[in-house]
C-alpha cells in the first residue's frame, strides 16, 4: 500500500469517528432509553393482562414487528410532511427506532416475565407484597437480568442499523463518509475504514456488556463451563 | 375462640373436583398434621385458605370475620395475607434478595417498617434458625435445607396468626430433614398455629396435636395423634398406617 493512501486513512479517521462519538452513540443512546421504556410498560401490560391496554400494546407490536424499519424511517421524514407534520432529522431518527426497538424488547421483557417462576409472585403475596410491590421488588429485576444479554445484542444490532439514518441526512458517519467519497475515488479503503470503525464502537460495546454480565452474575463461572462440556462428552461417548 | 375456621370449602379443577365439600376448625396454638395420599387434595386446600387458589365455594371465617369465599374483596385477601404467612415445598425464596432481604421485603415493602427495625428483626428471625452469619447469602448460594431455614424465619418475621406449610421437607435431601423438622418443632412449642402438609410421621406422631386425615378431599379421620396413630377407626386410616409402618420396617429392618 502506498504511504498517501495511508496518510488518507489516517487523516480521514477523525472526520469518520467523530460524527459516530457526536451523533450515532448518542442517539442510539437515547432512543434505545426510550425504547426500554416503552418496552417495559408495553410488557407489563401484557403480562399483567389488562383488557383493552392489552390488545392496543400488541397491536402495536404487531405493526412495528411486521413493518421495514427503512420504510418506517420513510413515512416519517418523508411521508408526514405531506399531512403537515415535519420533523427534523435527528427527533425523526429517535422517535422511529425508540417506537421500532421498543416493540422488540417488548417481546424480550415479556418472555423474561414470563420465565420467572410463578412462586415468587405467590411468595411475595404470602409476605403481604401486593401484585405492583412484588413485580417491582422481585419479578421485574429477575426478569430484566435474565433480559439483560439479549437487550445488549438490540442495543449493539442499534448502532450499526444507525447507519440507515443517513438516507434521511443524519448526519452521522456513514453519512459523514459519503461525504468524504465525493471528493476521492478512494470506495474500497474508505468503506473499509468506516467498517473498523463500527467494529471498534461494537467490540467496546460487547466487551462492556461481558463485564456488567459479570457484575450482574449472568452465565457460567468458566470452570463450570468446562465441566458441562466434560459431562457432555462422557454422555456421547 | 378459633383462628381460622372454614365451612364447605369446594374447589373444582376444570372437571376435576378436587375438593367437593371441606370444613376445618382450627384453635389458636394447634399444630395440625395434614396427611394422606397423593393427589388428596392437601396442597389445594391450603392455597385455597391463602387465596393462591380460587375456591368456588364456601366460607372463610378468620379471626371471627366471616368471609364468603367466591366474592373475596382484593382488600380483604391483602388483609388476611399480612397476618397469615406460607411456607412452600420449593422454598420459593426471592431469587434476587439476600437471607436477610427475603425476611425484611415483607416488613419494609409490605408493612412500611423502618429498615433498621426490619433488620434488627430479620437478624433475629435468622438466627432464631440457626442461619446467623448467613445474611448476605443468596438463595441460590444455600442448601435446600438452609433455604427453606430462611422461608421459615421470613414466614415468621411478620409475626403471623398461622403458618401454612406444604410439605415443608418434601424437596429436601434426607440429611437435610432433621435442621428444618427441629426449627419446625421449636416454633410449635412456642404455641404458634399451624396447619402442616407433612409426610413425616415423626412430626405428625410427636408435635402435632391434631391429625387431619385427607382422601380425595374429604377428611376421612380427625384426632389427636396417638389415638389416630394407635387406634385408627377407618379402613383407609388403617391401610395408610399399615403401609407406613410396612415402609418403616422396610427402611430400619434393624428395629425388629
Ligand atoms: N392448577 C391445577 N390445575 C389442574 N389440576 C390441578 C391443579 N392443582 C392441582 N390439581 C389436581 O388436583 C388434585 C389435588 O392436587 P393437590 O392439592 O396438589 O394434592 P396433594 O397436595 O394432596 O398431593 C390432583 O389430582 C392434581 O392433579
Ligand atoms: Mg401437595
Amino acid at each position: 500500500m502506498d504511504e498517501s493512501l495511508w496518510t488518507f486513512l489516517i487523516e480521514s479517521f477523525p472526520k469518520i469517528i467523530l460524527p459516530g462519538l457526536k451523533i450515532t452513540l448518542p442517539l442510539t443512546a437515547a432512543a434505545f432509553t426510550w425504547a426500554f421504556c416503552i418496552a417495559i410498560v408495553n410488557a407489563l401490560i401484557q403480562f399483567a393482562n389488562i383488557p383493552v391496554l392489552k390488545q392496543a400494546s400488541r397491536l402495536y407490536v404487531w405493526i412495528m414487528r411486521g413493518t421495514p424499519l427503512m420504510i418506517q424511517l420513510y413515512i416519517v421524514f418523508f411521508g408526514l410532511p405531506s399531512v403537515g407534520v415535519v420533523i427534523d432529522p435527528i427527533p425523526s431518527a429517535l422517535i422511529v427506532f425508540a417506537m421500532n426497538e421498543g416493540a422488540y424488547c417488548t417481546e424480550t421483557i415479556r418472555g423474561c416475565l414470563e420465565s420467572v417462576p410463578k412462586g415468587q409472585l405467590e411468595a411475595g403475596y404470602c409476605v403481604g407484597m401486593s401484585y405492583p410491590q412484588t413485580m417491582r421488588r422481585v419479578v421485574l429485576p429477575q426478569a430484566l437480568k435474565t433480559a439483560f444479554p439479549s437487550l445488549s445484542n438490540s442495543f449493539i444490532c442499534m448502532v450499526k442499523d444507525m447507519s440507515l439514518t443517513a438516507s434521511i441526512s443524519v448526519a452521522e458517519m456513514f453519512y459523514e463518509t459519503q461525504r468524504l467519497l465525493g471528493r476521492t475515488y478512494k470506495t474500497l479503503a474508505l468503506y473499509a475504514e468506516l467498517a473498523v470503525v463500527y467494529l471498534i464502537f461494537c467490540t467496546v460495546l460487547t466487551l462492556l456488556q461481558r463485564l456488567i454480565e459479570r457484575k450482574l452474575g449472568i452465565g457460567q463461572p468458566s470452570k463450570k463451563r468446562w465441566q458441562i462440556l466434560g459431562r457432555l462428552a462422557h454422555v456421547r461417548s | 375462640m378459633s383462628v381460622l375456621e372454614i365451612r364447605h370449602l369446594k374447589k373444582k379443577f376444570e372437571e376435576l373436583e378436587v375438593l367437593p365439600d371441606l370444613s376445618v376448625s382450627i384453635e389458636k396454638g394447634d399444630v395440625v398434621a395434614v396427611i394422606g395420599p397423593s393427589g388428596a387434595g392437601k396442597t389445594t386446600m391450603l392455597r385455597c385458605c391463602n387465596f393462591l387458589e380460587k375456591a368456588d365455594g364456601g366460607e372463610l371465617t378468620f379471626d371471627g370475620i366471616a368471609h364468603d369465599l367466591r366474592k373475596m374483596k382484593t382488600r380483604d385477601i391483602a388483609a388476611i395475607r399480612k397476618r397469615t404467612a406460607f411456607v412452600f415445598q420449593n422454598y420459593n425464596l426471592f431469587a434476587n434478595k439476600t437471607a436477610l432481604q427475603n425476611v425484611t421485603e415483607g416488613l419494609i415493602i409490605g408493612r412500611h417498617m423502618n429498615r433498621k427495625k426490619a433488620e434488627e428483626i430479620g437478624r433475629a428471625m435468622l438466627e432464631k434458625v440457626g442461619l446467623s452469619g448467613r445474611e448476605d447469602a443468596k438463595p441460590d448460594q444455600l442448601s435446600g435445607g438452609q433455604q427453606q431455614r430462611v422461608a421459615i424465619a421470613r414466614a415468621m418475621a411478620t409475626d403471623p396468626e398461622i403458618i401454612y406449610f406444604d410439605e415443608p421437607t418434601s424437596a429436601l435431601d434426607p440429611e437435610l430433614i432433621g435442621e428444618v423438622l427441629s426449627v419446625m418443632r421449636k416454633l410449635a412449642e412456642e404455641g404458634m398455629t399451624m396447619i402442616v402438609v407433612t409426610h413425616e410421621m415423626s412430626f405428625a406422631r410427636n408435635v402435632a396435636n391434631r391429625i387431619l386425615f385427607l382422601v380425595d378431599g374429604q377428611i376421612v379421620e380427625e384426632g389427636a395423634p396417638a389415638d389416630f396413630f394407635g387406634n385408627p377407626k377407618t379402613d383407609r386410616a388403617k391401610e395408610f398406617i399399615r403401609g407406613l409402618e410396612d415402609r418403616e420396617n422396610a427402611e430400619n429392618p434393624q428395629r425388629r
